[in-house]
């Protein structure tokens, strides 16, 4: 009665309502472009969903048609092959390439280490759609910038067809991703060095133990953490590589650099923009990927919940 | 660390050389394409160097077409998406940076409390946005331009943003919350007692100290959505909407845009970036970590 009676707006919340409250933006956001999206992808790829069905706003229930045909397309398995080729090349060669590279750049007394440190983030720089012109321009049959580099320093007689040749087409395109994608797994194994104590280190040369013996006793026991990390989130993006097939071969030559995201895309959105199909095939690709995340979250949830 | 051989010094300098000769390669050939004619480079296809200098390729774009210079003099064509570079800019800038702006606000709002207090359903939240972040766009893009279509939402900023700032918003979140789970809870206690509500403990006293953080996730925020393509892409398909990656994308496959065309205007989208990325190395090179490790 005689209490003063506090406005809403002033009155404390509970901790757990207050929780809900300043979650509600981000909840709203999941909910709208995240959940409703991949469960909406669930549902047009179990209807038969084209232009035409577009502009009459009506989708026939087809069942798991649209998984049979894409199954059944010899040039999804392509995509798919294409795909692990792809992200095992790249996931590896930036797994070995980061760990070498951090040691470089911890090499503190070497002036020129100071150098490759500073440009090391460079790449992250770059918008992949521009990263993928400018290796389109390097790897040009007549005109690009690596041939001319290569013929200069004598070694190579004839242009080399770096992009066009549809046996070397998939590994030339690997080069640009793991050029852009590889200041990532160098900072964190660069980070992941920082944390190793010194003393091990003084303990080791104390003992007498040489130079390799240091790396495979104390560093790589201490890194594996963090490269399991890289190799999970890696794996996962590479099997999403676009931007750099578009730029340089648009899953050419032939059907050489086609990959999983081309197909979903290129199904879709070039005609007959069989939209079913696409979205079939982009949620096979995503769980897929789902699988790997689940993987992920054991791996960094493991000392927290078990 | 240790004493090294002088033998051992010179093949860490030659590996050095190495790593710098691979990161600066793409980047001196876009220079280098960007500077000349594409007379001058199908003049000499085994020259590195360019035969003769020149910037009329940045004056054509820049100009949106009108000045062409002597390289462009005789050229009938020219892609209208080369005239929209200004449009193309802007709208680049606009979504980048209302996408930075929304995702470190809502960010910020559920790092803090998802790392603050602990409850079933906020570690739930949690482990969802470590997943989130693994949806590949591509599987969003075809029901996100169904959606939009039927809504009449094709061709519109507001919908890009809409669309990017909910894909961007879980990793956001995982760059904040480790940061919030290290500043010392006894600070809001403290508030708290003098009268502050959880609010205004939060926006008080935990933000300020977050500053460092909010300018990792900030500026990671501001370069993926400056680079980010297919949402766009899809989305937008009017010259009056699209981004910088869109015209750039939309140049592939046109044959009548040669090399140096290509390469002045990578080199424009780039620069922003570039320059981002070199101020603020430090800020980039925490977020990066910590979106990654802790989460």
């Amino acid at each position: 009665m005689n209490r003063v009676r506090i406005p809403w707006f002033r009155r404390e919340m509970s901790a757990g309502r207050f929780a809900l409250v300043m979650n509600l933006p981000t909840l709203i956001c999941l909910g709208l472009v995240l959940a409703y999206p991949v469960g909406y992808a669930a549902w047009l790829s179990v209807h038969r969903v084209g232009l035409a069905q577009l502009r009459r706003g009506e989708f026939a229930f087809t069942g798991w048609e649209n998984y049979g045909r894409v199954l059944e397309d010899p040039l999804f398995w392509v995509a798919i092959k294409n795909t692990l080729v792809f992200t095992v090349i790249t996931v590896g060669s930036e797994i070995v390439l980061a760990v070498a590279i951090a040691l470089l750049i911890n090499q503190t007394s070497i002036w020129t280490s100071r150098i490759t440190r500073f440009l090391i983030l460079l790449p992250y720089a770059i918008p992949p759609i521009c990263n993928g012109l400018i290796w389109s321009f390097l790897y040009s049959f007549q005109f690009g910038f690596l041939n001319r580099i290569l013929f200069s320093l004598g070694l190579i007689n004839d242009p080399v067809n770096w992009a066009g040749n549809p046996d070397t087409a998939l590994y030339a395109v690997t080069v640009p991703y793991i050029w852009r994608t590889l200041p990532f797994a160098i900072i964190l194994v660069h980070a992941a060095l920082q944390g190793i104590p010194r003393e091990l280190y003084e303990q080791a040369a104390i003992d007498g133990a040489n130079a390799w013996h240091r790396f495979t006793k104390i560093t790589w026991p201490m890194l594996q953490q963090i490269i399991a990390i890289i190799l999970i989130l890696r794996t996962a993006f590479a099997f999403a590589v676009f931007e750099e097939i578009l730029a340089i071969t648009q899953g050419g030559p032939g059907d050489a650099t086609w990959v999983a995201a081309w197909y979903s895309y290129k199904i879709t959105f070039a005609p007959p923009n069989n939209f079913g199909m696409g979205s079939a095939s982009a949620f096979i690709l995503t769980l897929m990927i789902a699988a790997i995340a689940l993987v992920y979250l054991r791996l960094i949830y493991r000392r927290v919940t078990l | 660390m240790f004493k090294k051989t002088p033998t051992a010094r010179l093949m860490l300098h030659i590996a050095n050389l190495m790593v710098i000769f691979f990161i600066l390669l793409p980047v001196v050939a876009v220079f280098i394409g960007s500077i000349q004619s594409e007379k001058a480079l199908q003049a000499d296809t085994r020259r590195v160097l360019p035969l003769e200098v020149t910037l009329d390729n940045f004056t054509v774009i820049l100009t949106k077409g009108e000045q062409k210079g002597r390289i462009f003099e005789q050229v009938t064509y020219l892609p209208d998406n080369i005239k929209n570079f200004y449009v193309a800019f802007a709208n680049s800038a606009i979504v980048a940076i209302s996408v930075t702006v929304l995702t470190l606000l809502f960010g910020a709002l559920s790092a803090y409390t998802l790392a603050r207090l602990r409850y079933r359903w906020t570690l739930f939240l949690l482990q969802a946005n470590i997943v989130a972040r693994f949806v590949p766009v591509i599987v969003l893009m075809i029901p996100l331009y169904v959606v939009m279509r039927s809504v009449g939402q094709l061709n519109s900023l507001s919908g890009v943003i809409i669309a990017e700032t909910g894909f961007l918003l879980p990793y956001a979140i995982l760059i904040l919350a480790p940061y919030f789970d290290t500043i010392p809870g006894e600070l809001e206690e403290a508030a708290r007692i003098d009268g502050c509500t959880r609010f205004s403990a939060f926006v008080r006293i935990v933000l300020p100290l977050a500053t460092p953080a909010l300018a990792a996730c900030g500026v990671i925020m501001f370069i993926i959505s400056w680079h980010e393509l297919l949402i766009p892409l899809i989305l937008n398909a009017r010259p009056n909407f699209m981004t910088l990656p869109v015209v750039i994308a939309s140049l592939v496959g046109d044959v009548h845009v040669f090399f140096n065309l290509m390469m002045a205007i990578c080199l424009l989208a780039l620069a922003p970036t570039v320059v981002l990325v070199a101020l603020l190395q430090k800020y980039i090179v925490e977020g990066l970590s910590a979106g990654a490790v802790k989460g």
